[in-house]
């Protein structure tokens, strides 16, 4: 009888392993991730109802589309062992440029086609100077990031620019009571997602994160791929710029200046490394939802703006801490 | 008491000394002296256990038993604090000096300068690693940047560190390795300098004919144990026989290779020179044949193979296979030649430590397993025959790469380029670091690999290795072919002479 009894449990624990690994969610820190979401979640709707309401739901994910798309960026490069800080002025100097092409009339689809070559084109110039200099790319992206800046500035004339009703649906539509930009969200996570895992352009990308060396000798493009990642990068930063212009109506040279940083925080929360080649775009995902609602339930409760930076900083460090104690004892 | 006496004259006596590492024994019972003012030189092969030795006299290793007398004083083991306060500087072949400071302040870092408390003078630093080079006639700039130093100078920089703190022995590992002729005389000649002023040295170095013009006495070891001392002052020495006497091992440590059909010439390396000033390099490789490649490290065998494989810059030269001109200039190259290099350092260049068994395998050819999606259920079922065929030990073909032990690694690597079809194998130092099961295993595969028809350049250090498993052997040494060995010339004698330049 015990003996059975031992064997079924052992089975349970053997399934809940395998189903937790076929999901791919509850893997390391994923799971630790869902834990304080849901903490935090609870914690939150106690001190105040309204935080718990489908329509603030919704206006959590509205806020974090911009800083979601652009993680979604950030992950792949740090995946493949690069990083770009420069994507969130990249995608404010596209919301500027946008914006003023509107203002000059031209219309809504040649100024996205444009400001979508712009931003890919951006990515592009990283990525080849990254690939062919073997400059850290943290140095070369630093440097670009002020050059981004720089053009925003002068476009804008340094002065805030307003689409004037323009190009709302893609920031403010939503479908029945989702809205756009979480749609627009979902899909690029999706998408990076599929690359990542079921492609095998991710699992050079991968691998090239990984080790670079071990890829090169094993016949991979080194910088073919370095070089188009960073150029892919760009191309999303792009779409963040235009969902940035529309949800906010008006655009400043800096309006996409510091969505970087919480990226990169948004994945080491989510388990992605500086080494690369390890972490999930899921691990990235939820990184997102946990700084949303982090904002959100601080906001709702009342936590004054300059506390909330506090507390940021402190997750970003608590967060790298644990994962790191989570890699020294499995080694 | 008469035998005290006589243990007194010695420096340093070494008595019954045992180290066993998991598997290995590494020195058994070994005896060691050394007289004031003399040059001892150990010699023996790679692994014979002259770096355990001496690691155990800095102090890196604690002995499982035996004792060692300095100054008559009895230590039954030392630390490095301990050996270098008693007097023993050791000079590693392992660069360990800063490379971006001087000369000057790599000799003196650590140093405690009395007078000045806090701050450092620089001038005061120069002054005094002038006064250490002239005392041995070494003519080094101290104020030059150590990593813009020559080879030679940066080596007379690391004795010149050692000496600086007064030492009664003076250990010297492998000072010459890579070093020209001049050179070498050089530091044979600052070796013997060292001595007539009253320091020890324990001298190591893998050219015989070196090592018998530096030595006052030379103590052969094979397989950790002392063979035999001999004094320069009694007897008349030669290369071969010291050669002799460092081989001769049990006929068992050699693995028994079935021997397959070797069928015609369809590898071909022509011209190929890796700068403008050495010599060409023309070897060809058959079908189902290993050739094994000898030489020591530093000899220019890894960058030869590097540069066949597209992954390091050559001078000139081309790679022909069945005919067809394939010279690679990078390794995607010669991959889809269907050449393969197994690199020395699996860890470094070879695997994805944090990718997981499965996705390391599949990473040369996942052409195998979707046009551009991949099919993960495909890739675990491939995956899962290699894992099988190779007989990899790991938990699932989930698991990490970094989590397996070092043979499966290596494996790991194997199914790599296996999965990948390869027609060429290029492995350096296949079996470095793994136990003897998964060394069988590793030249069972080879066998099985050569049986199909596919050819294999392999570089080994280890001379049973080279000498059971290869078909055919060429030496390389300072970046040229020096012997070329037909099966029945594969002899240890014969690769040696090929290490020391010797013809014949």
């Amino acid at each position: 009888m015990k003996v059975s009894e031992k064997k079924e449990i052992n089975q349970g624990i053997n399934n809940g392993n395998s189903i937790g690994k076929k999901l791919g969610v509850f893997k390391n820190q994923t799971s630790y991730l869902v834990l304080v979401i849901i903490i935090v979640s609870v914690i939150a709707s106690i001190l105040n109802p309204n935080f718990l309401t489908v329509r603030n739901f919704f206006n959590v994910t509205q806020q974090i589309s911009v800083l979601g798309i652009l993680t979604m960026c950030m992950a792949l490069l740090m995946i493949s062992g690069g990083l770009d800080i420069s994507i969130g002025n990249m995608a404010g100097l596209v919301g500027i440029v946008f914006v003023k092409m509107v203002l000059s009339g031209y219309s809504i689809v040649m100024s996205v086609a444009v400001v979508l070559t712009i931003s890919t084109f951006m990515g592009f110039v990283n990525g080849f100077i990254i690939s062919k200099s073997k400059v850290t790319p943290l140095i070369i992206t630093l440097g670009m990031m002020y050059v981004f800046y720089g053009i925003a500035l002068i476009v804008s004339g340094g002065r805030p620019l307003a689409l004037g009703g323009n190009f709302e649906f893609l920031g403010r539509a939503k479908i029945g009571p989702v809205p756009f930009t979480i749609i627009i969200y979902l899909l690029i996570f999706a998408f990076a997602y599929l690359l990542r895992k079921y492609t095998k352009y991710g699992r050079r990308l991968n691998a090239i994160g990984g080790n670079v060396q071990a890829a090169f000798l094993s016949g991979i493009n080194v910088d073919l791929h370095i070089i188009s990642i960073y150029t892919l990068s760009g191309l999303i930063a792009g779409l963040a710029g235009l969902v940035l212009a529309s949800r906010l109506g008006m655009v400043r040279a800096d309006s996409g200046t510091g969505y970087e940083l919480q990226a990169l925080a948004a994945c080491i929360i989510g388990g992605i490394t500086f080494e690369g080649g390890r972490g999930s775009l899921v691990g990235a995902f939820f990184g997102v939802l946990l700084l949303g609602i982090m904002y959100n339930a601080m906001n709702i409760i009342g936590v004054s703006s300059y506390m909330q930076t506090i507390f940021l900083g402190a997750v970003i460090v608590i967060a790298t801490v644990i994962s790191n104690i989570g890699k020294m004892r499995r080694e | 008491m008469h035998k005290n006496d006589l243990e007194k004259e010695k420096i340093l006596y070494a008595k019954n000394i045992n180290k066993e590492f998991p598997g290995v024994k590494a020195l058994s019972n070994f005896n060691f002296d050394l007289y004031k003012e003399e040059i001892h030189c150990l010699i023996g092969e790679n692994g014979a256990g002259k770096s355990t030795f001496i690691k155990i006299l800095s102090g890196a290793f604690k002995p499982n038993g035996g004792d060692i007398f300095i100054d008559g004083n009895k230590y039954n083991f030392l630390t490095p604090h301990l050996a270098r306060s008693i007097g023993i500087q050791t000079v590693y072949q392992e660069d360990i000096l800063v490379p971006h400071i001087s000369a000057a302040e790599n000799i003196f870092l650590g140093f405690g300068n009395n007078d000045q408390k806090f701050f450092i003078s620089y001038r005061k630093i120069i002054e005094n690693a002038k006064k250490l080079a002239n005392q041995l006639g070494i003519n080094t700039n101290v104020e030059e940047l150590y990593e813009k130093l020559s080879p030679a100078d940066q080596q007379f920089t690391k004795i010149l560190k050692a000496l600086a703190h007064k030492p009664k022995v003076l250990i010297l590992d492998e000072p010459t390795q890579a070093f020209n002729v001049k050179d070498t005389g050089l530091i044979i000649e600052i070796a013997k300098k060292i001595s007539s002023e009253g320091v020890s040295v324990i001298y190591i170095a893998h050219d015989l004919d070196e090592v018998i013009k530096v030595a006052d006495r030379i103590t052969v070891l094979r397989d950790g144990k002392k063979i035999k001392t001999h004094d320069k002052k009694t007897e008349t020495l030669n290369p071969e026989n010291l050669a002799k006497e460092m081989v001769g091992r049990p006929v068992s440590l050699f693995y028994k290779k079935k021997e397959c059909a070797i069928g015609n010439y369809v590898f071909e390396v022509k011209g190929l020179k890796l700068n403008q000033f050495s010599k060409e390099i023309n070897f060809k490789v058959r079908e189902g044949e290993i050739l094994g490649i000898a030489g020591l490290k530093g000899s220019g065998r890894t960058e030869i193979v590097r540069a066949i494989f597209g992954a390091l810059n050559k001078y000139e030269g081309i790679i022909i296979y069945k005919g067809k001109d394939i010279t690679p200039d990078s390794p995607i190259k010669a991959v889809k030649a269907g050449i393969a290099l197994l690199t020395e350092n699996k860890k470094v260049d070879g695997l994805f430590m944090s990718m997981p068994v499965d996705h390391n395998i599949t990473i040369v050819d996942l052409d195998k397993i979707g046009k551009f999606f991949i099919s993960l259920r495909k890739e675990r079922r491939l995956a899962d025959d290699y894992i099988k065929r190779l007989d990899i030990k790991t938990p699932s073909p989930n698991q990490e790469v970094r989590f397996l032990s070092g043979g499966n690694q290596q494996k790991v690597v194997l199914a790599k380029w296996l999965f990948a079809g390869v027609n060429l194998l290029i492995v350096d130092e296949p079996t470095h670091g793994i136990d003897v099961n998964a060394k069988v295993e590793v030249y069972r595969l080879f066998t099985e690999l050569t049986a199909a028809g596919k050819s294999i350049i392999m570089i080994s250090s280890e001379m049973p290795e080279i000498i059971s498993i290869s078909d055919r052997v060429i030496v390389i040494r300072n970046f040229e072919i020096s012997r070329v060995l037909s099966k029945s010339e594969i002899i240890e004698e014969n690769i040696l002479s090929g290490f020391m330049g010797g013809g014949g």
